[in-house]
């Protein structure tokens, strides 16, 4: 365990590095961004204070001493008024945990059953069309699915909103209308790749001895299916659930944008548009960290899934 | 090989002709706005496919897109794929303190979401100091490239380099060093083709990857913006399905058949390599 921590501290300082000196080395302009219109004496000052006078390591500690004490820089407008980036943070990150959250939720509740039943039912007529129409919809990009979704339901059956967000505060329920289509727009290439995983693995684990023991002494097939075959055929589907976070978070940046819902991806389009690179910098490293953290959680995780992994690491 | 991925291998094919004979075919310039004719439906006299709100070609588009979009997914697999697989096969076959650092770097960079990464990588490569001149679409064009390439490098530098990590320790390789052959030869000889079927079929995946990628990067605003690919059309679009949803479906579906079909010939040339490494 101490290991994987380390390891993730190691890659987490790695790849914040690398966004540091990716914007201090390459030709940006970062001074004529942030201190464009200002006279000799303040462009100075205003340079040192941004700490751009500082050669780019410097420049990467400081940033990182800020970071963790969670002053994530400031975003500067034009006029030369500065806001904390922090703000931002505070306001839009929530509401794209919120976002992933409910996707993995929704995603999980509907992938587990339709996995075991698929695995159950597989070697069946309806078998192979199961499989390609799986494998299809986890090919699909989410946009597609979004704009897709937006048209019909939004549009044409005008059953729900196609774009905008309510906060739970203002309006539950309207807010759980406004999230519906973004979610499944997440959701369904998510299920699909969960399911043939857990398909797969269900498939594997049933030919098992201990499942034909449990069957012969006679144990009815949802038992034997929830709590002997579900357990040790889900490591696969624990360790893709942490890797496709990474995937989820960029697939919420887009539906975010498409959807207008105001969480960290809309910011990030913000930031880009308005070449606030320190906003940006922030933001990426903080997509980053919560990756890392995300992945080392669920490496731990599923050694008390199945011990048997934590077994075979230390052997 | 399968009904579905002989569909697939054929909608690639039609898709790279496409790229190809695209500008020959008798079609109306896809920068050329039919002012007569603005968001007309799919059928109509001139446009096969319709037009959007501005009067651009759906059909003519989607047809001159291709070539953008495939020329972005092809050089960034074939140079991140080329450049990634040297340094994994590489790295596995010294070992050591090199591999070590390799993989970690590898890691790093793996960490930040991919997406997220070429995002940032287009937004600080694609910048122009004077906010009133734009970035020229070429331009845009080869960061887009530049950095999907750098996205790409770790994910099949890390496959060739598990792949050759299989095989390094088998006995005809153990054989081919004690006769004394050299490391240069080992690799290109033995290792190599062996590795090779792997980094085929994760970089057809892959090229699927970049597809996605051009066109999310173009709804974040910051891919092929003017110009004309899969991903700037469903961008200008994107704004316009509430009234003209005609001038999404045709982008947004040629764009989802032709990941289906690389994921799916991808997956096929992974079965066939796990049947292959079964009969072993």
């Amino acid at each position: 365990m101490l290991r994987q921590l380390g390891q993730a501290v190691v890659v987490v300082i790695g790849s914040t590095l690398f966004l540091s000196l990716l914007l201090r080395l390459l030709p940006v302009g970062l001074a004529e961004i942030y201190a464009g219109g200002f006279d000799e004496a303040s462009r100075a000052a205003r340079l040192k204070e941004l700490r751009l006078d500082k050669d780019p390591v410097t420049f990467y500690l400081l940033w990182l001493r800020d970071f963790v004490a969670g002053d994530f820089g400031p975003i500067v407008s034009p006029g030369g008024g500065t806001t904390p980036v922090a703000d931002k943070v505070g306001s839009a990150l929530p509401i794209s945990l919120q976002l992933m959250f409910y996707v993995q939720v929704v995603a999980l509740v509907v992938s587990v059953p339709l996995g075991i039943y698929t695995a159950y039912r597989s070697g069946k007529r309806s078998d192979k069309a199961i499989s390609y129409g799986l494998f299809t919809a986890s090919s699909i990009p989410n946009f597609v699915f979004g704009l897709l979704l937006a048209v019909f339901f939004g549009v044409t059956l005008a059953w729900l909103p196609p774009l905008g967000y309510v906060s739970p505060g203002e309006n539950l329920v309207e807010h759980f209308r406004t999230m519906i289509l973004p979610v499944a727009s997440l959701a369904i290439p998510l299920i699909a790749t969960y399911t043939r995983l857990l398909r797969a693995d269900v498939i594997a684990t049933l030919r098992e001895d201990y499942v034909t023991m449990a069957v012969s002494k006679g144990l009815s097939n949802k038992r034997i299916l929830f709590s002997h075959v579900l357990r040790p055929s889900s490591v696969t589907l624990f360790t893709s659930f942490a890797l496709n976070m990474g995937a989820l978070m960029g697939g919420t940046l887009v539906i975010e944008q498409l959807f207008t819902i105001p969480g960290l991806g809309s910011e990030i389009g913000i930031a880009i548009f308005s070449r606030q690179f320190f906003a940006l910098q922030s933001y990426v490293a903080i997509l980053a960290v919560g990756f890392v953290l995300f992945n080392t959680l669920a490496d731990i995780a599923v050694g008390f899934v199945d011990p048997r992994t934590r077994e075979r690491r230390r052997a | 090989m399968d009904l579905f991925t002989k569909v697939c291998s054929t909608w690639l094919a039609i898709i790279a002709i496409l790229a190809v004979v695209g500008p020959f075919l008798p079609l109306p310039d896809p920068r050329e706005a039919d002012f007569a004719a603005p968001g007309v439906k799919p059928f109509s006299p001139g446009h096969l496919l319709g037009t959007d709100s501005n009067g651009y070609d759906l059909l003519s588009n989607v047809v001159n897109g291709t070539r953008v979009s495939l020329m972005i997914s092809l050089v960034s697999v074939l140079v991140g794929g080329l450049i990634g697989s040297s340094i994994g096969i590489i790295s596995a076959y010294v070992r050591g303190r090199f591999d070590g650092i390799v993989s970690t770097l590898f890691n790093i960079i793996l960490s930040i979401p991919n997406l997220v990464l070429g995002l940032s990588l287009v937004a600080v490569l694609a910048t122009s100091p004077d906010p009133s001149i734009p970035v020229s679409s070429n331009r845009r064009i080869f960061v887009i490239m530049l950095s999907l390439t750098f996205v790409i490098i770790p994910i099949l530098g890390r496959i060739a380099r598990g792949a050759t990590l299989a095989w390094v320790n088998r006995e005809f390789v153990v054989a081919a060093r004690s006769m004394g052959m050299r490391d240069k030869d080992i690799i290109f000889k033995h290792i190599v083709p062996n590795v090779l079927p792997a980094i085929y079929s994760v970089g057809f995946l892959a090229i699927g990857v970049v597809i996605v990628a051009e066109g999310s990067l173009s709804l974040l605003g910051v891919g092929v913006v003017d110009g004309v690919s899969w991903g700037a059309m469903i961008a200008r679009v994107a704004g316009e399905f509430t009234y003209l949803p005609h001038s999404m479906y045709v982008p947004v579906t040629v764009l989802a058949l032709s990941v289906i079909a690389c994921n799916q010939v991808g997956d096929h040339l992974r079965s066939r390599l796990d049947l292959r490494e079964g009969k072993i």
